[in-house]
């Protein structure tokens, strides 16, 4: 007589703002979507109302709730002439971040994948062992975006603890993980479960939003023909247009590159740890003066190659980028990963059939 | 919290200056425990991190070759350094006595179990005599496990030559020549080494390829005209090895930035193959 696990539930708009209010009593950090002046940014809320479900996506990914923008990684105090280090403050609530769209929360599994893997950063895996995350379906998409091409779809479960679908005036609720499953445990009982005409209508919105998606997936054989193209003169061309602002790294949901530098005098600080990106060129510049990556040429490269070469090779073909569209959106120069990714393979199919023709 | 960044204190127990601009340090660790867990993981070629409180932290390479027989659990080690920015300025400023961070060793080590039997020639210019030092004395501790030693140390001017009381007795050992360079016009009217750059110098000395393993470090342009040099001398990119040195912040595979293409410097670098390096895409 083993219990039959739903499929999931079948919420009314009320029972989900109780439901993410009864989480906020319980102690939990409720982090979601708010619409703040003219924008939509994820924030720590005190009132489940205050959250937008809406179509749409926000300025940028939630992240920071993860790998905060700038977070102490230790302390140092000076108590006669002797140093004391301290490690940051435990924790003390766990968190749950709801209306991911399944691109963020495909960029957070990207995040574990750089922090989680290899040298464990702890500090990245204390936040991430007491977050549970709910993404949000999506019903629509822009011109910019791009999941399906990237590895995801708009109803992709990667990264994700429970997910949301929107359907007909109602909410779809599937858990998928045991971290899912704990958030929703107290309510569910109250909920109707779901049916198999549930599942139908979620799977054609699905499809509906895919077929809306006109960019055509990176293919499993790009990585390695964009590692080969490296020394092409495409890149100029590319690299040109970048002014160097790297608003498409704060916007990433996957970009995970860090400074770290003393805060503070030699008395009392911290070494802290801020976001970072590579299309600036202090990022590898030497106290020599020397500097690899000397001009926006090099920077751009290493950016698209980090992600769609670098990343993937080491990585079982998961690409550093998971179509959020977010860079293409807001860069100032107009500059669009997808198409720069595409030059790069269509210059490097030419290369070869150049030199196999000669 | 088992924390990565967060270093081991250590005492500055030796100052000593090798030009104007370059100094060593001497370092002990202040807790037994943390010097046990260093030494246990401790190689010649590897690096660290060093903090001074107030002004960040810097890479430097551990200057000095684990102690042959390891005395209790008193673990010292040296760095050289040059003062050319805020935090090397600001570790200049400090006194025997005083405390910095320290964490690692990260990174590789120099080969140095194939280099048994063979012989050696270490090649240094400037401070990268520094990332040279750890190998050197590593296989001068155990001398008679190798074959003959040829140390070629260059810098620009005479004052710039590092380490300099040791090379002479480096050059008392058995089987150990020290050649001493320094670049046209930087010689003084007291000067006694060879005049010239660290790649004719080496072509002039004339030793073929043949059982030799090559460790070459320097800058960039000094690597350039080095292997160069050494290719016109017969030699294959698998004998010579060299160290790679980028920007880094973490030391532990994470921030992101000392990478040249898949290879992180941190992780699986920094000591190479010049083999190794012309497989790399030309991004450093």
């Amino acid at each position: 007589m083993s219990a039959q696990t739903p499929r999931g539930w079948w919420l009314t708009e009320r029972e989900l703002r109780e439901w993410f209010q009864q989480l906020i009593a319980d102690g939990t950090k409720l982090v979601g979507p708010v619409d703040e002046d003219d924008l939509r940014i994820f924030r720590q809320v005190t009132s489940a109302d205050s959250i937008s479900l809406a179509a749409g996506k926000t300025q940028w990914s939630p992240k920071e709730f993860l790998l905060p923008r700038s977070e102490p990684l230790y302390a140092y105090t000076f108590e006669d002439g002797a140093p004391r280090l301290r490690d940051p403050e435990p924790l003390l609530a766990d968190q749950a971040i709801v209306g991911v769209r399944p691109c963020d929360a495909a960029g957070l599994a990207r995040l574990d994948s750089v922090f989680l893997s290899g040298t464990r950063d702890p500090h990245y895996q204390r936040r991430r062992d007491r977050t549970t995350v709910v993404s949000l379906s999506c019903v629509d998409a822009t011109p910019d975006c791009f999941c399906t091409a990237a590895g995801g779809t708009p109803h992709g479960e990667e990264g994700a603890d429970a997910i949301l679908i929107p359907l007909a005036g109602r909410w779809l609720l599937r858990s998928i993980t045991p971290k899912g499953a704990g958030l929703l445990a107290r309510q569910r009982h109250a909920w109707p479960e779901s049916t198999a005409e549930h599942d139908v209508a979620a799977e054609n919105q699905r499809r509906r939003v895919e077929e809306s998606m006109r960019r055509s997936p990176v293919m499993p054989e790009w990585p390695a023909l964009l590692d080969r193209a490296f020394d092409l003169p495409v890149w100029q061309h590319l690299g040109e247009r970048c002014m160097s602002c790297s608003i498409c790294s704060y916007v990433c949901p996957s970009c995970s590159c860090f400074d770290m530098q003393d805060e503070g005098n030699p008395w009392c600080g911290s070494l802290c740890r801020s976001w970072d990106s590579c299309t600036f060129g202090l990022f590898t510049r030497h106290a020599s003066g020397h500097n690899p990556r000397p001009t926006q040429v090099e920077r751009y490269r290493q950016r698209v190659l980090h992600k769609f070469a670098y990343f993937p090779m080491e990585r079982d073909g998961r690409l550093m980028c998971v179509g959020c569209g977010r860079c293409i959106l807001l860069c100032p120069a107009g500059i669009d990963i997808y198409e720069a990714v595409r030059a790069v393979v269509e210059a490097q199919r030419n290369e070869v059939g150049a030199s196999e023709r000669s | 919290m088992d924390n990565p960044y967060r270093p081991d204190l250590m005492r500055i127990v030796g100052v000593r200056d090798e030009t104007p601009d370059v100094r060593t340090l001497e370092l002990d660790f202040l807790d037994r425990e943390a010097a046990r867990e260093f030494s246990t993981a401790w190689g010649p070629g590897q690096f660290g991190h060093f903090t001074v409180w107030g002004a960040g932290e810097c890479v430097f390479t551990i200057a000095n070759a684990p102690p042959l027989r390891p005395a209790g659990g008193d673990v010292r080690i040296e760095c050289t350094f040059r003062a050319i920015g805020k935090v090397t300025n600001a570790l200049r400023g400090l006194a025997s006595g005083e405390i910095i961070g320290f964490r690692g060793p990260y990174g590789n080590t120099f080969p140095v179990a194939d280099w048994k039997g063979r012989d050696l020639m270490f090649i240094g210019g400037g401070i990268g005599m520094a990332a040279l030092r750890s190998p050197i004395q590593y296989v001068l501790d155990r001398r008679a496990e190798f074959g003959q030693i040829v140390i070629l140390n260059g810098a620009r001017t005479a004052s710039d030559l590092v380490y300099r009381e040791e090379m002479w007795e480096w050059q008392k050992k058995d089987g150990v020549r020290v050649v001493r360079t320094v670049d046209p016009g930087g010689e003084t009217p007291e000067w006694d080494g060879e005049v010239g750059l660290l790649p004719h110098v080496f072509e002039r000395l004339a030793l073929g390829p043949d059982g030799r393993a090559v460790v070459v470090c320097g800058p960039p342009v000094m690597l350039h005209f080095m292997f160069l040099s050494l290719e016109k001398l017969g030699y294959s990119p698998q004998q010579v090895v060299t160290t790679l040195e980028n920007k880094m912040k973490c030391g532990i595979g994470l921030c992101g930035r000392c990478n040249i293409g898949p290879f992180f410097v941190c992780r699986d670098g920094p000591v190479v193959t010049w083999a190794q390096m012309q497989t790399m895409p030309k991004d450093m």
